[in-house]
């Protein structure tokens, strides 16, 4: 038999995301006590009773403890020795994007997130950038304001639409929920804000891209979607961070709530920086997600390509409060080196006649371990409830690990639950039978890959699709066939 | 804690004795009894005194000897007794290759040693920790190097008393190489019976030997059984349990199985019936795969109604080395009632690349095209509903071996 075929590994580094833009950044001293959550509020010039929710959330955290439950271990967060806010300098408030510094830019093109309004882009996708902190620029507003949809940087819209932001801020994922998500409560710096009006499709993909570019500075944004009744929107998310040899954190919230007949996609191709090949630096992403179908017929959907990050803990969650509402969650994650992820997702059922659906790709290489961990569960009155959950996880090497824990809680006798979960390897033969065929180890890995991928791939849009396939297989490079 | 009680137990003068009770005593004032945040307890959690206080006496019960007597069983089996967590000895008979002692006698004998307590780390798991604090009753028993046991040995625990005993036992079962042996143990009480059953079965079976282990629970509605079956399992040696679980309070059945050397394999199998309002019933396993070409199998299918409640939990651990393990998992369920509840956790870990691994949980009502076939051939709806459940059910029965014990349980169950 013939040699197991080896992938070369490159060595060199292939996170190309890894610069650092050099700009002026205007940064508050480390660490973390109330006058600094007043000095974030003061510079978001936030209205009192913003400043009093932080605060409130910020007691609360310090009540709290981190959760160890998950498969993760990382060296201790010291939460004081981190920045809780840095914006880049600019001198005045840009009216648009040709205000905005030019270094800023720079930094998107490189990133392949073109703010200008470029005519091979137009009409397709409206992008809020997020630099650190705070929101640098939000493209097509007039074309999007038309309709009467509001996206804008959460700072923004607490400014602009002050009603909106208090009735629905914290009311999916309140305060008290989780550990990073009370401390995201506090000191939460920008992030973006959609609202779609009753009975308005957005004509448009609504796009968020997050970098992280300072040193020793957490992100900690906040995303929060309205969709009303009748409405629709897809909405994208891109993230990705430099190379540096410390860790970073990252604990946002995104928050969704959709009325009647509404639906929202929600996809993330999460990519930041993954630490090196040794496990040195890398983002920490703390993530709470979470989508709240409050009206009847309502429908959200998460796609999530995960590649990045040196630890992932992220559950995006979908409370089905209406009858007949929808949740479907297709994730594909990749971990490679030592990489570290555990995600997954939360199907709450709560109202009569909700679905639910869960697809779960997991690869792992490397020696990095990876695990789902999701929950449903169908509360006594979600009368034919249902929901179906298939976990498929790839192992590349024997020096990785792969794992899943789902939990299932019925408690309605009318629903119908099915889990279903696989863990497999490449085989030998699917490798063989694409090599022969001329391609080399890592082309057919990729292609293989890919393959088992595919249920989720075509659930994200176009644009994002093809940037996820090509970040699949960089992701993959040095790993053994 | 009122689960730590200063008592006379027997055998406090042999210092190894003394030493396994120490041990266990700081293990169990370390970790204390599961809360809500143990997560291996996530779904049958209960809080201290749900346990009502359970007496720690040495106190024999008064009994008037029936459940001394051998019971009709339609199969030949060696019948041992425990009354009321003591136990009943007889003159065993014990075949040529079979050592069959009280624990305290194979303590002063010096041949438990090698096994007793060996098999598990107390600190994971709270209730044998209490079990090891108490340890006196139990059993140590012997299948000698190729001996194959033809009879099942029949271990039955009946208990009749109602001053919620702590009933804590003990066995220790080896199987050594190439032997083949058949364990049944039956759980049975009397319906006013309190008491709180605490036992402890460490299982070793050696190279290319086999056991089947049966567990039949049918017991009190107020009373609480923990089992824990820590089991080692060596090259090429295989152990098939079957649990049949009917009435009891609050049940915990739980599975450590290490599958330690090549060829090792190991199937539990499991049904459960909930009638009894808020009973619960929790079947949990923890199969580790430490060697490659190790297998293992399991199926659970169940079924719960009135406010009962059904766990399962399994785990499949694959160590980085077992490469070619192979681990299959299966829990069914059926709701039979709007108040009834599953809650199911099943799990993999795996950190080999060259495995097959599966598993698979559904849980929903009975399928109403299947009644409707039924009542349109005159069958009425109770009645389609008990065929279907059985028929249900009996796809776990069908698996087992012995054929004799699994019908003589399925009569019953």
């Amino acid at each position: 038999m013939a040699e197991k075929p080896q992938i070369a590994d490159y060595g060199g580094d292939k996170y190309k995301y890894g610069f650092v833009t050099d700009i002026k950044s205007d940064t508050a001293p480390c660490g973390l006590n109330e006058d600094i959550i007043r000095l974030i509020s003061a510079k978001k010039n936030e209205p009192q009773w913003l400043l009093e929710r932080r605060l409130k959330a910020y007691r609360h955290w310090l009540t709290m403890s981190e959760p160890h439950w998950a498969k993760l271990k990382y060296d201790e967060i010291d939460f004081q020795a981190l920045r809780y806010y840095s914006a880049p300098v600019q001198k005045v408030k840009p009216k648009s994007l040709e205000e905005v510094d030019k270094n800023l830019l720079d930094t998107y093109n490189k990133l392949g997130i073109p703010l200008k309004e470029q005519e091979a882009l137009a009409g397709v996708v409206a992008v809020d950038a997020v630099f650190d902190s705070v929101s640098v620029a939000t493209t097509y507003r007039a074309k999007l304001a038309e309709q009467g949809i509001i996206f804008c940087s959460i700072s923004e819209a607490v400014q602009n639409h002050p009603d909106l932001v208090q009735k629905y801020l914290g009311s999916v994922v309140p305060y008290t929920d989780n550990f990073y998500a009370c401390l995201n409560s506090a000191v939460f710096t920008d992030g973006s804000f959609v609202y779609i009006p009753k009975g308005v499709k957005s004509p448009l993909e609504l796009s968020t891209y997050f970098r992280i570019n300072a040193k020793n500075t957490g992100q900690f944004e906040r995303t929060l979607i309205v969709a009303e009744d009748d409405s629709y929107v897809s909405y994208l998310e891109g993230c990705t961070a430099p190379q540096r040899d410390e860790n970073q954190l990252h604990a946002a919230i995104v928050e969704i709530v959709v009325m009647n007949n509404a639906e929202v996609k929600y996809s993330t191709v999460q990519n930041w920086y993954p630490g090196d090949k040794d496990g040195k630096g890398g983002v920490y992403n703390f993530v709470t997600k979470r989508a709240a179908c409050r009206g009847n017929n309502a429908k959200i959907s998460w796609t999530q390509v995960e590649t990045g990050s040196a630890v992932t803990w992220k559950y995006p969650s979908c409370v089905l409060q209406g009858d007949n509402s929808v949740g479907e969650f297709y994730s594909v994650a990749i971990t490679n080196n030592k990489q570290q992820a555990d995600t997954g997702t939360k199907m709450i059922h709560i109202g009569k006649n909700t679905r639910s659906k869960i697809i779960s790709k997991g690869i792992s290489a490397g020696f990095s371990n990876q695990t789902y961990r999701g929950l449903v569960d169908v509360a006594p009155n979600a009368d034919k409830a249902r929901n179906y959950s298939q976990c498929d996880s790839l192992l590349i090497g024997s020096t990785c690990g792969s794992h899943t824990v789902p939990y299932i809680r019925n408690r309605n006798k009318s629903a119908v639950l099915e889990h279903e979960a696989t863990t497999s390897k490449i085989s030998e033969e699917q490798l063989f039978y694409c090599m022969q065929r001329g391609l080399n180890a890592e082309e057919a890995v990729g292609l293989i890959v890919n393959g088992f991928c595919k249920e989720v791939m075509q659930k994200l849009p176009m644009e994002f699709a093809i940037e996820a396939a090509k970040l699949i297989n960089i992701s993959l490079e040095g790993s053994v066939g | 804690m009122s689960l730590l009680q200063n008592i006379n137990l027997w055998g406090d003068d042999i210092p190894y004795l003394s030493g396994l009770r120490e041990k266990s005593l700081i293990s169990f004032e370390k970790n204390g009894l599961p809360n809500p945040k143990t997560e291996a307890w996530r779904y049958s959690y209960f809080r201290e005194e749900d346990l009502q206080n359970p007496q720690i006496d040495n106190e024999p019960v008064k009994c008037d000897g029936h459940c001394h007597n051998g019971d009709e069983l339609p199969f030949d089996a060696l019948q041992i007794k425990y009354c009321n967590g003591k136990l009943h000895i007889n003159d065993w008979n014990a075949p040529k290759g079979v050592t069959i002692k009280s624990l305290i006698e194979a303590i002063y004998d010096g041949d438990i040693k090698s096994y007793l307590n060996k098999s598990f780390n107390a600190d994971d798991f709270p209730f044998a920790a209490l079990n090891g604090v108490y340890l006196e009753q139990g059993l140590f028993i012997l299948i000698e190097r190729g001996t194959v046991l033809e009879e099942p040995l029949y271990i039955k625990y009946h208990n009749h008393a109602d001053k919620n005993r702590l009933c804590n036992i003990r066995n220790v079962i080896v199987a050594e190489n190439r032997a083949k042996a058949t364990i049944i143990e039956h759980f049975c009480a009397e319906e006013r019976a309190l008491y709180t059953q605490n036992t402890v079965n460490e299982i070793f079976v050696g190279s290319n030997a086999k056991l089947q282990h049966y567990v039949w629970q049918n017991e009190a509605k107020n009373a609480h059984h923990i089992a824990l079956n820590s089991v080692q399992v060596k090259e090429g040696g295989n152990y098939a349990a079957f649990y049949a679980n009917g009435v009891c309070g609050f049940s915990r059945h739980e599975s450590y199985i290490r599958l330690l050397q090549e060829g090792a394999g190991a199937e539990v199998n499991g049904v459960y019936k909930l009638s009894e309002a808020n009973q619960v019933c929790d079947i949990s396993t923890n199969i580790r795969h430490l060697a490659p070409h190790t297998y293992s199998n399991q199926l659970v299918k169940g079924v719960a109604k009135t406010k009962a409640k059904g766990v399962f939990q399994g785990q499949i651990h694959i160590a980085p080395d077992a490469q070619q393990a192979e681990g299959h998992q299966l829990h069914r369920a059926l709701l039979l009632d709007d108040n009834a509840e599953i809650d199911c956790k099943p799990e993999l870990e795996v950190f080999a690349d060259d495995v097959k691994c599966s598993h698979g949980a559904s849980s929903g009502d009975l399928d109403r095209e299947q009644i409707f076939y039924m009542q349109a051939r005159g069958i009425g709806e109770d009645e389609a509903r008990n065929i279907l459940v059985d028929a249900y059910l009996n796809e776990v029965f069908a698996l087992n071996e012995n054929q004799d014990i699994s019908e003589w349980i399925k009569a019953q169950f």
